[in-house]
């Protein structure tokens, strides 16, 4: 893919003579070193579930955190250099309260994504008036689940700055298995509990240790209870239910 | 002695107005004379404006400010409808208003705000303002030159204040729309009798909940539509005279 | 000696052009600061994630805002802003009780008769509003989203030590320049039931009970003289309904209606509105802590000596009685 390598790839504004912003390529190649992240869509809610990678037993897992809460109808999980992430998501959060502040209304989905996605472009060096950019891309991958008007919805991010609508989309090392798994079993009327399986069959298939509930996390946003992470005592009875 | 008399940036323009919420309807009223001390500027400024098809906000005070923080709502709507693919609910809308009144807490738009529509629920509702931003959703509200004249009158006949009911029966919660806008016309004559700062003319907007039928303003002589869409909420304009003197 | 001049002088040609360029400069940030596009479009004042605010541009702001907005020094200025008065909260064995009154005036129109004092700030959370409406509600509803991005990014409730301390360092920064704002925040966390007065002077004092407004002297009456630690749930409640009764009966500032909140260890629960002029007559009707009578000294005493008026037969007594 990059055998057209050339002096055009170490500037991170520079765009190559057949169109092309390497270091933003690059940045989008860094996800796939990622952890396995994967994102279903359903007409009661929207399911997220990743693999921690816990590569060692003394690696205290609750401490790994790839998805988070941006406010209590809208969640993420992360896959990628996940440390770039924490500022995206922090401007996620406080994008949605200036909304909910100005507005007295919740921030629609597309309009947090499309903020996130704002922040992708601020590369570069900083010239004197403007404030203080970032001196790189951002080298993760976020997948955005919420609810508002419009019904659940599941939006895909990328270091580029486009964001994606998907119904089911996976992102990290085992994106391309995974991907190809929920483009067999995914269907419009599926309920969450059969999204919650699906979303934990397509992480063991990809996994090398064998999935427990130490070694994924799995999340949700419906209407009724807002975005939730599941408890390590719901995360073992979903993960025994999806084994039966 | 000598006087130093400092630049004064705000004047008064006198003038009412009076918004009411009904049901599924609501209904802001104005009157459209502008005066300044004790000369009349002109006869016809409206002090009403329609924001969206939900939501129309009357302003009331110095006519600078209330011109250009109608313009600044306005504005505000459209970059939000490009933002985020919808309009604005009313209930935004208020906050909205007070968002942009606060941020001039330390130099205030001098002007007393009204905004009445339909809420997402279908209902109607009024929001009033005081002029650096406190606001508050209710029934009915009158401000201006004549507001401690025809907010009494409101009180009385909107909240049925220190009236009781016929013995056996209670008062209705909500009152329908012809009866409202004879009110609304009874206020502002009343007002214009005795208060110099108001008459010339009267503007009322009604605007109307989806699915509520414009039977009611068929008996209105005059009621022209100004709605931007068939399906949906509608606006209607009345416009009657008052005293000229 | 023309350097000197040159440098601190304001009159001289050079130092005019400075100022005019920096005037101008700031202008421009002015007006381009509502940022129009991208995620901070729309957000107005807030696009900065701080909230900004325009000045005049005069040689003293503060005495031009006070020319034109307020009353306590000019009763004839214009702009007549919204003003809240009589709350309290107190603290006790079951909670927090918080009781305010609804009356908000402009000048000496009663601009409203059912105004929420009380603000929500979030499920745990309560802030009153005394003093300006609007300094209260913009600053107390502001105070909820930063307790709200404290939850989110610490993963636990903020504390109101916390919370209230935030509050009072943001009017710190705008002390002086004409703010008026006397709240008490109240809530339960991980120290118990807590009351934090804060006000726009800077002040923030840690108590167990507190009344703010032009009412609060009439209702630290009643309070003072009623209050313990070990109140039950139901003579808290009534012992706040019963100070804000007595400083809307008094003040000519405070009245119409009371509403009433506890704060419990899981949350504020709201209790209900109950008109003053009700609770004179009629007492505030079927609730635990009811006396079963109206507050009223007349209606308190009637029939208890010759000297008062006779007791109330069981049908509908029309009240003669005419209220100070």
């Amino acid at each position: 893919m990059f055998l057209t390598r050339s002096e055009y790839d170490r500037g991170v504004n520079t765009f190559s003579p057949e169109g092309r912003l390497f270091q933003v390529e690059y940045a989008i190649e860094a996800i796939k070193l990622g952890s396995t992240t994967v994102g279903v869509r359903t007409r009661d809610g929207v399911v997220l579930g990743v693999e921690k990678r816990t590569q060692s037993p003394l690696l205290e897992s609750s401490s790994v955190e790839k998805i988070m809460e941006i406010d209590r109808h809208l969640g993420c999980a992360m896959s990628g250099l996940t440390a770039d992430a924490r500022t995206m998501i922090d401007h996620a959060r406080v994008t949605s309260q200036n909304h909910a502040f100005t507005y007295d209304e919740k921030i629609k989905v597309e309009s947090v994504t499309q903020s996130v996605c704002d922040l992708a472009l601020r590369f570069g060096e900083s010239v004197e008036d403007e404030g203080a950019m970032m001196s790189r891309p951002f080298g993760v991958a976020l997948l955005i689940a919420g609810i508002d008007e419009l019904g659940p919805q599941l939006f895909h991010t990328d270091p580029s700055g486009t964001f994606m609508r998907y119904e089911a989309k996976a992102i990290g090392s085992g994106s391309e298995a995974a991907q190809s798994e929920l483009q067999d079993k995914y269907h419009s009327q599926m309920t969450l509990e059969e999204a919650q399986n699906l979303t934990l069959r397509v992480l063991k298939q990809v996994m090398e240790e064998k999935l427990d509930q130490h070694n994924v996390e799995l999340a949700q946003v419906t209407v009724d209870k807002g975005f939730e992470i599941l408890d390590e005592e719901s995360l073992k009875a979903v993960i025994d239910r999806m084994q039966s | 002695m000598p006087q130093q008399r400092q630049f004064n940036p705000y004047s008064e323009n006198g003038g009412t107005i009076l918004a009411i919420a009904g049901a599924d309807f609501a209904v802001v009223a104005g009157d459209t004379r502008q005066s300044e001390g004790y000369s009349i500027q002109t006869r016809y400024a409206p002090k009403v404006f329609r924001l969206t098809d939900k939501a129309v906000l009357a302003v009331n005070g110095f006519a600078a400010d209330g011109n250009i923080l109608v313009k600044t709502v306005k504005q505000r709507l459209e970059w939000y409808r490009h933002a985020h693919a919808k309009d604005m609910p009313l209930r935004a809308i208020a906050r909205l208003i007070q968002t942009i009144l606060y941020a001039k807490r330390f130099f205030p738009y001098y002007v007393y705000n009204i905004l009445g529509g339909i809420e997402e629920d279908g209902t109607g509702a009024v929001y009033s303002f005081d002029p650096v931003g406190s606001y508050e959703r209710e029934a009915c509200r009158a401000a201006g030159a004549a507001q401690a004249l025809v907010q009494p009158f409101l009180d009385n006949q909107i909240y049925f204040k220190n009236q009781k009911p016929k013995p056996g029966q209670s008062h209705p919660t909500h009152l329908p729309l012809d009866h409202v806008l004879s009110l609304v016309i009874d206020s502002f004559t009343s007002a214009t009798e005795r208060h110099i700062e108001v008459g010339d003319g009267l503007e009322i907007y009604v605007v109307l909940a989806r699915g509520h039928s414009a039977q009611g303003l068929s008996n209105i002589p005059g009621a022209q539509e100004i709605s931007q869409t068939d399906e949906g909420e509608r606006v209607f304009v009345v416009r009657r005279d008052l005293k000229k003197d | 000696m023309n350097s000197l001049v040159s440098k601190f002088s304001s009159s001289t040609a050079t130092s005019q052009l400075k100022q005019a360029k920096k005037h101008l400069q700031q202008e421009e940030e002015e007006y381009g600061e509502p940022a129009m596009w991208g995620s901070a479009g729309g957000f107005g004042n807030m696009a900065a994630g701080i909230p900004s605010f325009q000045i005049p541009a005069v040689a003293d702001p503060t005495s031009f805002l006070r020319l034109h907005t307020d009353d306590a020094a000019d009763p004839s200025c214009r702009i007549k802003i919204q003003h809240g008065t009589t709350t309290l909260a107190f603290r006790f064995q079951g909670g927090v009780i918080v009781a305010v009154d609804s009356r908000a005036t402009a000048g000496s129109y009663i601009a409203s008769g059912t105004v929420k004092k009380v603000i929500e700030i979030n499920p745990y959370l309560l802030g009153t509003m005394a003093g300006g409406a609007a300094d209260c509600q913009y600053w107390e509803t502001y105070l909820g989203i930063q307790c709200r991005l404290h939850e989110l990014r610490n993963k636990e409730r903020i504390s109101v030590a916390a919370a209230s301390k935030y509050l009072s360092n943001l009017v710190y920064s705008y002390k002086g320049m004409g703010l008026s704002m006397g709240t008490m925040i109240c809530g339960w966390d991980k120290t118990g039931p807590r009351i934090f007065y804060v006000d726009s002077d800077g002040t923030r004092l840690k108590g167990d009970l507190f009344s703010v407004g032009s009412g609060s002297t009439f209702a630290y009456g009643v309070l003072d003289s009623g209050y313990r630690w070990d109140l039950t749930d139901e003579e808290a409640q009534e012992l706040g309904r019963r100070s804000i009764y007595a400083a809307g009966h008094r003040d000519a500032y405070s009245g119409n209606s009371c509403n009433l909140y506890h704060v419990k260890e899981h949350g504020w629960t709201y209790l209900g509105n109950y008109d003053i002029s009700k609770l004179h007559y009629d007492g505030p009707g079927d609730v635990p802590g009811s006396a079963g009578h109206g507050y009223g000294y007349s209606e308190r005493t009637a029939g208890l000596s010759s000297a008062n008026d006779p007791a109330p037969s069981t049908e509908n007594a029309p009240a003669v009685s005419v209220q100070a």
